[in-house]
């Protein structure tokens, strides 16, 4: 018999090495899928992208900002030119690098890969919104082209991305960028959020940070040089014009009722009423679906019926079944003071 | 279809594509909003509501006691200990009655009328002794208990109390990123594992459903109480004082069981961090109203769709593994059947792990049926150690009525309290048994998960006995 604690110390010797090796993000064998990212197809496509998306915002792109985007040297940067010219992807004159009809259909591809695939992770997933764009951006050069038209088929050929953006079709048509930033609106004006821009990525993380979705209604309050107050869900919300910059908005007529003071059904205490105003965007896929289908749609009259131990989930009574819903979800769903009105 | 009418057709995808993006994207939200409304209106128009505010309150007047701070759970536990006290106490005598008549009184006419028509012994050994002796073991093992424990369960289902269990229970649930009806479908593997995964459709979101039929092997079931009870009346009652033996013997499979319930815990919570941390997720749980049960129908669709719908599949499974478990114990190579050469070369590694060769043999040949485990270690412990005059051949599987004699034949195999103690974690912590595993695969159609959950559960049973083991023989300094 082998001595006990011998055994013990292989075993965790091997525990120890199982754990070096797998460990998720930092292990040896996560570092490497990692480092193998970086094929020339990867740098290929990422130069494309870059080179649509300062085409799309008219800006001119050089070698450094190529370099900037992809992170690599300035010598490798001139060899993925030279390669991408002779593949007929890029012309360069003395107008700068500009894309072929080739190369931009190429990058509009992925573009449309890429917003598939984000679509598909906010509808059919629950990765966090902060990991979409991430995840897409390694996603974007593994599918196939057949992959995403089947992807694409299944979740019934949506047309815009979690973050606003149209998503090309297949034959690679785009509709022109539309709405203003939201630092363009004054005082006292409405807009209704169209586009979040997910990069640079600590930026976004701070917007949705905030609670700002595609969709949502914003009325500016106070916009002054260095800060932009503004109300949106019935919740004031300041940014630094910086930050306000990625959010892009379209005008609207002035509403009457949305920027009104909402709560969330969570604020419900057991016994009271109260009337759904409407549901959060943040709440999207099946769960969005679920709550719609039990009846959680703007007029609907709710009571809180039961509360289980710690206060979650709450049974609420919709529409004459009781349903119990956990307060992560109760959050996102807005409501108002119950009034004699005439109710649905 | 004529080039012009399919350019037609191109230009009106094209056009409607192009709208498309003008809509936005709140389209589907509006659709569903309309349609409410409309309901709404047609609704208001054409159906009165009679009064029924009396029937409401008295569902409100339980639901508050059910779901109440205080008396929610010691109500929750004291109805699920009287479905499982009366499972286990009432399954003993219709099981004794079909084990005397298939086993007892049917197995050796059987046997004796095959050997009087002139068919070779071992064709008699291998369909009588192999595939008839394990599927009588099943049915009289496991028809009873699932026949008491289905209807019981159905009926507090039917009567609307689970999904206040669910309820209850959601809290710990979510804390463990699952969903709080997995408390119902663990509670349901209690009475059989492949059930439970069954029962795992009422999770309508997929990613808590993974989890649910992940964990569920966790539940002791209805298969593995007797094996928990008979070794830890031998072993850990054994090993105390005679006037405690009965109190800390129940207490060690109680232990067993709720230790199930907290490794089913920590590995919910330990895959929704890692394997399934993407996966789609929803929560909702509609707390229907209280109705009184209708008991045949209970009766019956408890009785059709889970007791005899399990059976039948365990019993297919059965009819192979007894014909495997007859012949390696009587094939031969050289002087030795299959099995000792089997235990023999598997023994150095169980006995580091606390366990030994024979435990490791039953528990893979015995896979159809958690019920035919001991059956299958007393025949191969009697085969292997050489003991004479029990039992009724090699490759018979049998039972003894008296405790005393099975301790008797597991001591003089070698085991020892940690063998025990070790057997009844491994019990706990396995592959779940080839019906389960089949039910897996039929239910989530998918290679990977039903993988998942057979190979998982086995690698932390050794991990478990591996750690169990070394630090009694630290401890116990042998």
């Amino acid at each position: 018999m082998i001595d006990p604690l011998f055994a013990l110390l292989i075993a965790f010797a091997f525990s120890g090495i199982l754990a070096v090796l797998f460990w998720p993000a930092k292990g040896i064998y996560a570092t490497y899928k990692k480092a193998k990212r970086n094929t020339s197809r990867v740098l290929i496509e990422d130069a494309l992208k870059h080179l649509y998306d300062y085409e799309e915002r008219t800006v001119k792109p050089t070698l450094r900002s190529i370099a900037g985007h992809l992170s690599v040297s300035s010598d490798d940067t001139i060899q993925l030119v030279e390669k991408l010219q002779s593949m007929g992807l890029v012309e360069s004159n003395e107008d700068g690098i500009q894309l072929t009809p080739k190369g931009r259909s190429y990058a509009l591809r992925i573009i449309r890969i890429h917003r598939l695939w984000e679509r598909y992770l906010a509808d059919e997933t629950s990765v966090k919104e902060s990991e979409w764009h991430l995840e897409a951006e390694e996603k974007e050069h593994n599918i196939s082209t057949e992959e995403a038209e089947t992807l694409a088929a299944q979740m019934g050929n949506p047309v815009f991305d979690p973050h606003g953006d149209p998503i090309p079709t297949k034959e690679g048509e785009i509709p022109k960028r539309k709405g203003m930033p939201l630092t363009i609106l004054k005082n006292g004006e409405f807009g209704r959020i169209i586009h979040i821009e997910d990069e640079p990525h600590a930026i976004y993380i701070q917007l949705i940070a905030q609670g700002l979705y595609p969709g949502m209604q914003v009325k500016i309050i106070n916009a002054e040089k260095n800060r932009i107050r503004f109300e949106v869900n019935g919740e004031e919300c300041v940014l630094a014009p910086l930050f306000a910059a990625n959010v892009n908005v379209t005008p609207i007529q002035k509403q009457d009722e949305i920027t009104s003071d909402f709560k969330s059904l969570s604020s419900l205490r057991k016994g009271e009423k109260a009337v759904v105003v409407g549901i959060s965007k943040a709440c999207r896929g099946p769960q969005r679906r679920r709550l719609m289908d039990l009846g959680v749609v703007p007029g609907t009259l709710v009571i809180a019926e039961l509360e289980s131990i710690g206060r979650d989930p709450v049974a609420y009574n919709i529409k004459g079944a009781t349903i119990a819903i956990r307060k992560k979800n109760a959050d996102q769903i807005y409501i108002k003071e119950f009034s004699q009105e005439k109710l649905n | 279809m004529t080039a012009i009418q399919t350019n037609e057709r191109e230009k009106l995808i094209a056009s409607a594509n192009t709208l498309r993006w003008e809509i936005g994207e709140n389209i589907h939200d509006s659709i569903i909003e309309t349609i409410y409304t409309e309901a709404a209106k047609i609704a208001n128009k054409a159906v009165r509501v009679k009064e029924q505010k009396k029937k409401y309150s008295y569902d409100q007047a339980i639901d508050r006691i059910v779901t109440s701070k205080w008396l929610g759970f010691p109500i929750m536990f004291f109805l699920l200990a009287v479905v499982f006290w009366v499972t286990i106490e009432g399954a003993n005598v219709p099981s004794g009655l079909i084990a005397s008549l298939l086993v007892d009184t049917l197995h050796p006419i059987l046997k004796n009328f095959i050997a009087s028509v002139g068919i070779p012994n071992w064709i008699n050994g291998v369909m009588i002794d192999g595939a008839y002796l394990a599927m009588a073991w099943v049915i009289s093992v496991m028809l009873p208990p699932m026949a008491i424990f289905f209807p019981l369960f159905t009926l507090l289902e039917d009567f609307g109390y689970l999904p206040r269990v669910a309820f209850n229970m959601d809290n710990l649930y979510r804390k463990v990123g699952a969903h709080g009806k997995q408390a119902l479908t663990m509670t349901m593997g209690f009475g059989c594992n492949a059930a439970g995964i069954i029962a795992t459709r009422i999770i309508d979101s997929p990613r808590e459903r993974i989890i649910a039929i992940i964990t569920n092997n966790f539940s002791l079931c209805n298969g593995r109480w007797p094996t928990q009870i008979l070794i830890a009346t031998i072993f850990i009652g054994g090993a105390v004082p005679a006037y405690f033996a009965g109190l800390v013997s129940a207490a060690a499979v109680v232990g067993i069981a709720l230790l199930g319930i907290i490794f089913s815990l920590v590995v919910s919570w330990g895959l929704s961090k890692t394997i399934l941390k993407g996966e789609a997720s929803a929560f909702s749980l509609e707390l229907p109203p209280y109705r009184p049960p209708r008991i045949l129908r209970t009766l019956y669709t408890s009785l059709i769709d889970r007791t005899i719908f399990v059976l039948w599949r365990a019993v297919v499974f059965a009819i192979p593994a007894g014909i495997v478990i007859w012949l390696v114990a009587n094939i031969t190579i050289g002087e030795t059947s299959i099995a000792e050469h089997f235990t023999n070369w598997t023994d150095p590694f169980a006995l580091i792990v606390g366990l030994n060769g024979v435990i490791f043999l039953a528990y893979i040949i015995a896979i159809p049926a958690n019920e035919i485990v001991v059956p299958t270690v007393l025949m191969l412990t009697v085969l292997v150690a050489g003991i004479a005059g029990v039992g009724s051949g090699s490759g018979v599987m049998f039972e003894l009525d008296s405790v005393a004699d099975t301790s008797a034949i597991l001591h003089a195999g070698g085991w020892t309290v940690l063998t025990g103690i070790n057997l009844m974690l491994f019990s706990l912590l396995h592959n779940p048994c080839s019906t389960t595993i089949y039910t897996i695969y039929k239910e989530t159609k998918s290679v990977k998960w039903t993988v998942i959950s057979t190979i998982l559960p086995v690698i932390m049973g050794f991990a478990v006995c591996f750690f169990v083991a070394q630090v009694w023989r630290l401890i116990a300094g042998s």
